[in-house]
């Protein structure tokens, strides 16, 4: 992967940007609606689905790791790092998978990633945890990431259709 | 629309939760700690609650009456009249105390001295009232057992009193948990309840059937291999009846290699060694009688226990465990009893 | 020039597919663990009580696990392993929820009078298991 200025500045941007919106998510705190662990609305996600349309695979996977180590490290959790690295890293997988298929929007995309990325997150609980029981809630997590994938995927679409006469998405 | 399905998830996670809950019939527990053991009572059916709540209140109420240990309670004054004031102090016990004693008196003559309540100074003396076990010298016994035996305790049934020959002791707790077990079912009744179980350290009452009508299925602990709870010698199918094992396993201590266990033959003052390991008493009517038979056929050993079975004199069945490994059961509950397979003991029915 | 095709923007039929495949999953989940619940009942479950109140209840197919609880100043160590239990440590007097070694069957228990705790067996589904225990 060689990253030109232009690129490797788009993904601090997108990081800052992805980091920021991970804490302007605290502020919309969907668990208090539905009391489950692991629910929120992945605001972070619509720059993960933008990087992968506007730079590709590697490069979003790159904004994922860079936003998932510098979260942690802000939070001072290193333990919530297994979980946004797993959820993530799933949601990566699924993304690009569906991404390749080229025959979905990015609404597909995102709710496919924010499907696989409450699948990973409950798949670490069950690990660190060495119990099954947060397998109980992966069905409503499911449910949620349904809506929030859809909720992703209409901001990236909105945020597409205004840079669609920009160069930005060009490079 | 968020909000509706955020509705319909919660439902469902709602629902999800119940499911996993409880199920089927209404079924009430307790757990009582009174006369030194933990207590367990299960009914369904009936006014299960108010059946425990008094249940639990007679256990204590028990206690407090018949317990050794407890300052104040009848039994206790009854010992310490004799110890303060030596022969023929006369204590209110009341009727209930007066007429376990008399039927203390019964059981004990029926089986030829075997079990007996004055025997409470030399349990005392082995230290299996107090957890501080010792082995006493032979000739502490033999003046201990000369204040044992039924002759040295007197009622009067119309005044409700008792009184004790100086240096006797009395300890009810032979027979108390087979009462209580009595006491509880009289409650189960009284509240309708039809299914259930009365478990009091030893002493079972199976109420009625299961929920699902099958008897309820009891499991006697095998006494070779008390270090694994499931292991059993084999399995009851009761319903409505008391059952009751008595084992030398229960309750022991050892000392210089050898293992000396809590049921002392009020003929030596020694544990008794009668060749049996276990004996399970099952009966319709009595947990009294189920609790004193138990000790009583521990200490007669196979033979006078299976004369004293074959007599008649009294309804109920057993389940023998000998030394040598046989288990011998009476063929009134022989359809009840199911065999443990691999556990190496030849089973036998008799009659 | 682009080297990659501009996003679709539009959902359509292959979006709605994978929508109707995650839910079908959820739907999926959900009915496993309604099954799994339905047949949990006969599931071994330990119910761990102290003063006669239950405090706990867990399933032991969870796996391993230690468990400590105190009650009135005496503490125990539960084990938990491939399906049974055992206390195998305490610091009562008695000792007697040590000896009573492992359980592993609904109906068993282990007490410790001292501390007031009771853990039981409890298999709620009917199956023909022991439902009471004497000797």
């Amino acid at each position: 992967m060689k990253l030109t200025t232009r690129q490797l500045t788009l993904c601090a941007v997108l990081t800052a940007m992805a980091l920021a919106l991970s804490y302007l998510e605290n502020f919309f705190p969907l668990s208090l609606a539905i009391p489950i662990p692991g629910v929120k609305l992945g605001l972070a996600n619509i720059v993960t689905v933008f990087a992968l349309y506007a730079l590709g695979p590697a490069q979003a996977l790159l904004i994922l790791f860079a936003r998932c180590f510098l979260g942690a490290m802000f939070a001072g959790n290193m333990n919530a790092l297994i979980f946004s690295l797993m959820g993530g890293v799933t949601a990566m997988a699924a993304m690009i998978a569906l991404f390749r298929l080229r025959r979905l929007s990015v609404y597909g995309v995102s709710i496919g990633g924010a499907a696989a990325h409450n699948c990973g997150q409950v798949a670490a609980a069950v690990l660190t945890l060495g119990n099954t029981a947060p397998l109980y809630y992966l069905p409503v997590l499911l449910g949620v990431s349904l809506l929030t994938g859809a909720l992703t995927g209409m901001v990236a679409a909105l945020l597409f259709r205004a840079l669609e006469h920009t160069n930005l998405l060009k490079m | 629309m968020m909000k509706r399905y955020i509705g319909a998830f919660l439902t469902v996670l709602l629902l999800m939760g119940s499911l996993t809950g409880c199920g089927g019939s209404k079924q009430v527990e307790a757990q009582v700690f009174a006369m030194d053991t933990v207590m367990f009572l299960t009914a369904c059916n009936g006014d299960g609650e108010a059946a425990l709540q008094n249940a639990e209140a007679e256990l204590y109420r028990l206690e407090s009456m018949l317990s050794r240990t407890r300052e104040n309670s009848q039994v206790t004054l009854l010992n310490q009249a004799s110890e303060d004031f030596g022969k023929g102090q006369t204590v209110e016990v009341g009727d209930e105390v007066c007429g376990l004693i008399e039927q203390a008196r019964t059981f004990s003559r029926v089986a030829g001295g075997a079990l007996d309540i004055t025997l409470a100074p030399v349990s005392s003396a082995w230290g299996f009232t107090k957890n501080a076990y010792r082995v006493p010298e032979s000739g502490e016994l033999e003046v201990l057992l000369t204040h044992v035996g039924m002759e040295h305790v007197h009622t009067d049934a119309a005044a409700g009193t008792a009184w004790l020959d100086e240096g006797t002791q009395v300890d009810l707790g032979g027979i108390a948990k087979g009462y209580a077990s009595d006491r509880v079912a009289a409650i189960y009744r009284q509240f309708g309840v039809t299914s259930g179980t009365v478990s009091l350290g030893g002493n079972v009452w199976a109420c009625g059937t299961r929920p699902d009508g099958k008897p309820w299925v009891v499991g006697i602990q095998d006494p070779n291999r008390t270090e694994e709870a499931d292991a059993y010698v084999g399995k009851l199918h009761l319903s409505d009846a008391f059952a009751v094992t008595s084992g030398g396993y229960q309750r022991y201590f050892e000392e210089g290699g050898v293992t000396y266990h809590h049921i002392l033959n009020p003929a030596t003052g020694y544990p008794a060694e009668s060749g049996l390991t276990s004996v399970t008493v099952v009966a319709a009517e009595s947990g009294t009688m189920c609790d004193a038979f138990s000790t009583a056929l521990f200490v007669m050993g196979e033979e006078r226990a299976l004369d004293f079975w074959r007599s008649g004199a009294y309804d109920f069945d057993l389940v023998l465990v000998t030394d040598d490994g046989r288990v011998l059961v009476t063929d009134g509950i022989a359809d009840a009893f199911e065999e443990t397979e691999g556990s190496g003991y030849v089973y036998k029915t008799v009659s | 020039m682009s080297t990659r095709p501009f996003p679709k923007l539009r959902p359509g039929i292959w979006d709605a597919l994978v929508a109707a495949v995650v839910i079908v999953l959820a739907v999926v989940c959900a009915g496993a663990f309604w099954v799994r619940g339905t047949l949990a009942e006969g599931e071994l479950t330990a119910v761990v009580s102290m003063d006669g109140q239950e405090r706990e209840r867990f399933a032991l197919s969870d796996g391993e696990m230690e468990r400590t609880y105190t009650n009135h100043g005496y503490t125990l160590h539960l084990l938990v392993q491939s399906g049974e239990l055992r206390v195998a440590e305490a610091d009562c007097p008695t000792q007697d929820c040590v000896h009573t070694g492992t359980i592993g069957q609904a109906g068993q228990s282990i007490v410790c009078l001292p501390a007031r705790i009771v853990v039981q067996l409890v298999r709620t589904g009917g199956s023909s298991d022991v439902d009471v225990v004497i000797g």
